[in-house]
């Protein structure tokens, strides 16, 4: 058998010459001739009988030579020069197209190669498919985190997984102190977390199990980054000593280039997490320290199955760990690594490729009319050709061959336009978008465009070569044409079908994205922003440091001119705030707090002038005073809202409240109005405010950041402020950022969104037109006798238009309904990004379509005119 | 032109292959050897033999020389190869297969009818 393809392949690339098997036809017939004069007839007449003998000389040349192996790739070269040589003298007709495909195919090019890595391409870790994150979760922690209480108990009774690993909960700041110092990010992980990943060091080693003991050498692995930028990618890296807040390290190990932290949180340097047994039982009140938990599942067993044989081990801690009352609100979570990457950002990521997609299929259709048109006007040619022997097979080969050139060529021109839209997407896009600084046009995504190009080229090219004429073409044309405007007029009604769902998609997103800004925010934003100061740890190691430090920097600031308020808080809305369990709430007087309505509270933790400083109104009783931070008695001002759920009816000033069992009575000494303080598009919580004074406990916890606003440009103000901080202590970074900024940059994912479909679905309604202007234009062209006759018999001009009209608003009535059924039906799909509208929002759809159906007129009525302007004489000589 | 019989799909090549056997010989000896030995029932139109006859040597069966022909003619002579000569065997052996069951078969069906 081989030796057969081998022979095969040996003749396809021997060249035949042609002549011989001319030379051996020859010989053939003059052998016959021969014979023939031998049996007694005259030469002449010997000659024709062997020629009838014979029969086609032609036809038996041309089924030789077919015979050769490889025979079919003459033709495709010839299908080739033939195709180039008809886009040549039909340049807008190639040029129409390939910009077209360029466009359809640039931008799925573009966004498959953002969401690519979060949907389809394997993480970058062995086996990615059987890694987990696994732990607990709440509601004020979504994310699945372990207990070092409990860790030892999952880890050691556990069946569905291989192997756990642990890191510490996020990354922490530290400051590596030589000649060049800087500020990094910290993290911990034990030995098993590499090796779990499948990740080797780039060089050097992974820590040895004795480093993750406690009292062990203290050893660090660095990540790639910092090695190439901060030391120069020392080729003495290894076993170097480096100082991290304030204590030698060593460098064991370098992380690869491309390492990817499961949390996609950056860390710079990794210290061993070491964790024992004993101190864990103890340690946090029994709880141990909080970490993250990784695992791999082992081979054939499924998340769901891994999930019910863990439930009994987390069950039991639960009922170990947790109070009654908690419980219902804990969780066992078990997620894929890539559902924990990628978060919610999948179905952002469906619809981008799902509308990219609609636009490249009405890139087709349009694609398919056009090369109807033109197989319209080479009729006769084609007819011709199949008069002259030419196979179905071999036309419907050839206009397959010009359909994958053009495709490939819009494939070129749509790389060179992908690269230049994913430039913007990166430029557009928000922070939230998992992977996208990974984006970019690599082999993969350039075998997906040419995968890309090759089907639409498929798709466009079999539809019109479908209507191929038979041999009759050359007679009959009318009933043919007709039906051939019947493939292109439903190909035209699907394209306003597609960008009808297009377009209310992106007026959907549009509306919510308005919905997002135009809402109250509740505070001043206009000349209002944030200093956070990233303290290092290691030098501001209590809380009464860190007090000094800020209380400090209120003062210096106060003392610049234009500044009308300066005060310190943890966040400031319409971000998320610190959150607390509404059944934490305990109200003095009242029974314990109600078990049924869950959900979570606001707080913050502010110095007296936070109120002014945004704007917020306080609406009864007062606000913070600087007094009050002297006192020792603990104010809380509470929301509107909260007021409101607590003390329906009554006055709430002077009541006393406390946060958890042993926190101590709080009273309430003012009422403030409500502010956005959910985020952007998540309902408004409830809030308390406890006031920063100036005891210790005060200060604990998150990172504070100054809240400042001023009457001048916080342009101007940004640089005083700064050289104020540096002022107490040069060496810490601050990061100054207008709340406007704040705000915008809460946007950003919306904005992203809409931004995109509203582009897309432009592009779709663009092309959707310009196919409905070209196919009436064509039934108008066609029907230019009729027409003629029509004004000969009396019809008036408005009759003409009336004519032509009608077949567009046909379609444009089929193409619409047929989109707003099929836009009602996925709707539903864009409901997590939709902001108070509903994915059915009547007015959306309603406008939509009203401006469907104006643009999608106004190109039929280009073409109507045109027809209605018919000379009648002229058009009854037409043809 | 006496009625041809039509070739079953594949015969021919058996046909040729078994005429090779004697010795290489050119496409038009070919023909009328097939002719000949069959006493005038097969002729082979030329618009199946030459195909035929480069599908063999695409396929390695057989082989191509040019030569010269008995009255001094330039002419290509087929010739057969080795795996021509195993692929006639198997070839023969299919073919016999084949037609006893056919015989079998007609002459079950003639038994039946009378």
């Amino acid at each position: 058998m081989i030796k057969e393809w081998l022979t095969s392949f040996r003749f396809m690339l021997l060249r035949q010459q042609p002549n011989e098997l001319d030379e051996e036809l020859r010989f053939h017939v003059q052998q016959s001739t021969e014979r023939n004069v031998a049996s007694g007839m005259t030469p002449e007449e010997a000659r024709r009988q062997a020629l009838i003998e014979f029969g086609g000389v032609e036809r038996a040349r041309e089924q030789t030579y077919e015979q050769r192996p490889g025979w079919w790739l003459g033709t495709v070269a010839q299908d080739m020069r033939y195709a180039l040589r008809g886009f040549r003298r039909n340049p807008v007709f190639t040029i129409a197209v390939i910009a077209t495909l360029a466009v359809g195919i640039g931008a799925t090019t573009a966004v498959f190669s953002v969401v690519d890595r979060i949907l389809f391409r394997s993480l970058p870790y062995a086996q990615d498919n059987r890694l987990v994150s696994v732990g607990t979760v709440h509601s004020l922690e979504k994310q699945e985190f372990m207990m070092g209480g409990f860790f030892f108990d999952w880890r050691d009774n556990q069946k569905p997984f291989e192997a756990m690993a642990i890191q510490s909960t996020m990354t922490h700041a530290c400051d590596l102190i030589e000649n060049n110092p800087a500020q990094l990010d910290c993290l911990d992980f034990d030995a098993g977390y590499l090796p779990l990943l499948g990740i080797s060091p780039a060089f050097g080693r992974n820590f040895l199990p004795e480093e993750v003991l406690p009292n062990g050498p203290r050893v660090v692995i660095i990540s790639y980054g910092l090695w190439q930028d901060h030391y120069n990618r020392d080729p003495n890296i290894l076993n170097r000593q480096i100082n991290v807040d304030g204590s030698p390290a060593r460098v064991v190990g370098v992380l690869p280039r491309d390492f990817q932290f499961p949390t996609l949180q950056p860390a710079d340097v990794i210290f061993p997490d070491v964790l024992v047994q004993a101190d864990q039982k103890t340690a946090n009140g029994g709880f141990g320290d909080p970490m993250r938990t990784f695992a791999r599942l082992k081979s054939g067993v499924s998340i769901e199955r891994a999930r019910a044989a863990m439930e009994p081990l987390y069950e039991h801690t639960r009922d170990t760990f947790v109070p009654p009352e908690y419980r219902k609100d804990f969780h066992l979570s078990i997620r894929s690594l890539r559902e924990r990457e990628t978060q919610d950002a999948q179905s952002m990521a469906w619809i981008l490729l799902g509308s990219v997609l609609a636009v490249l299929l009405i890139a087709c259709a349009n694609v398919a009319s056009l090369m109807m048109a033109r197989g319209e006007a080479r009729e006769r040619e084609l007819a011709v050709r199949s008069a002259l022997g030419a196979t179905r097979g071999r036309l419907v080969r050839q206009t397959l061959t010009e359909a994958t050139l053009l495709s490939m060529a819009g494939a070129t021109g749509g790389i060179a336009l992908a690269e230049g839209l994913l430039r913007i997407f990166v430029q557009l896009a928000p922070t939230g978008i998992p992977f996208l600084d990974r984006a970019g046009l690599d082999l993969r995504i350039a075998l997906f465009t040419v995968l890309l190009a090759l089907i639409s080229g498929a798709l466009f090219g079999l539809l019109p070569a479908l209507q191929m004429p038979r041999m009759v073409a050359l007679a009959a044309r009318a009933a043919k044409s007709r039906k051939r405007a019947l493939l292109r007029q439903s190909l035209v009604a699907g394209q306003i079908a597609v960008s009808m769902v297009l377009l209310s998609g992106a007026a959907l997103l549009l509306k919510s994205f308005r919905n997002i800004e135009e809402q109250r925010l509740g505070v001043q934003t206009g000349g209002v922003f944030t200093a956070q100061i990233a303290l290092p740890e290691f030098r501001y190691d209590t809380s009464q440091k860190r007090m000094q430090f800020h209380l400090d920097a209120e003062a210096a600031i106060r003392r610049l001119p234009g500044i009308r308020a300066v005060a310190v808080s943890d966040t400031v809305p319409p971000g998320g705030s610190m959150g607390m369990r509404w059944s934490d709430l305990v109200v003095d007087g009242k029974p314990y707090p109600d078990q049924g309505t869950g959900g979570s509270l606001a707080t913050r933790k502010v110095t007296p002038d936070y109120f002014p400083a945004l704007n917020i109104p306080i609406i009864r009783g007062r606000g913070f005073t600087e007094e009050d931070t002297r006192s020792a008695e603990r104010l809380v001002i509470i929301s509107r809202l909260l007021a409101a759920r607590l003390f329906p009816g009554e006055d709430p000033i002077g009541r006393r409240i406390q946060s958890g069992h042993h926190a101590g009575w709080s009273t309430v000494v003012g009422v403030a109005e409500n502010v956005k303080n959910g985020g952007l598009v998540d309902p408004d919580l409830p809030e308390i405010y406890f006031l920063r004074g100036k005891s210790d406990s005060d200060w604990d916890g998150k990172r504070p950041m100054m809240v400042i606003s001023s009457v001048l440009s916080p342009k101007a103000v940004a640089p005083w402020v700064r050289s104020q901080i540096a002022g107490i202590d040069p060496t810490v970074p601050v990061q100054i950022e207008t709340l406007d900024q704040t705000v915008s940059k809460l946007a950003d994912r919306p904005r992203f969104e809409t931004a995109l479909l509203g582009f897309f679905a432009f592009c779709g309604l663009l092309m959707a037109v310009i196919g409905l202007y070209g196919v009436i234009s064509f039934v108008a062209a066609q029907r230019t006798q009729e027409i003629g006759v029509r004004m000969a018999l009396g019809a008036t001009r408005m009759n003409i238009l009336r004519l032509i009209v009608v077949e567009g608003v046909r379609l444009i009535a089929v193409g619409g309904v047929l989109g707003i059924g099929v836009a009602l039906a996925t709707a539903q799909l864009l409901k997590s990004l939709l902001f108070n509208v509903g994915p059915r929002d009547p007015v959306t759809y309603a406008v939509v379509a009203l401006l469907l159906a104006l643009v999608a007129l106004a190109a039929t009525l280009v073409p109507a005119r045109a027809a209605m302007k018919v000379e009648p004489v002229e058009a009854l000589r037409y043809e | 032109m006496p009625p041809t019989t039509d070739l079953l799909q594949g015969t021919l090549d058996l046909l040729i292959l078994q005429t090779l056997v004697a010795g290489p010989m050119h496409g038009w000896g070919v023909a009328q050897r097939i002719q000949q030995v069959s006493k005038d029932v097969l002729q082979i139109g030329q618009g199946s033999l030459y195909p035929a006859l480069h599908r063999l040597e695409y396929k390695g069966w057989i082989r191509a020389d040019w030569g010269n022909s008995e009255n001094n003619r330039k002419a290509k002579f087929y010739s057969l190869t080795a795996t021509g000569r195993k692929r006639l065997e198997t070839e023969l052996k299919t073919w016999e297969r084949l037609s006893t069951a056919v015989g079998l078969v007609l002459g079950r069906i003639s038994e039946a009818a009378s």
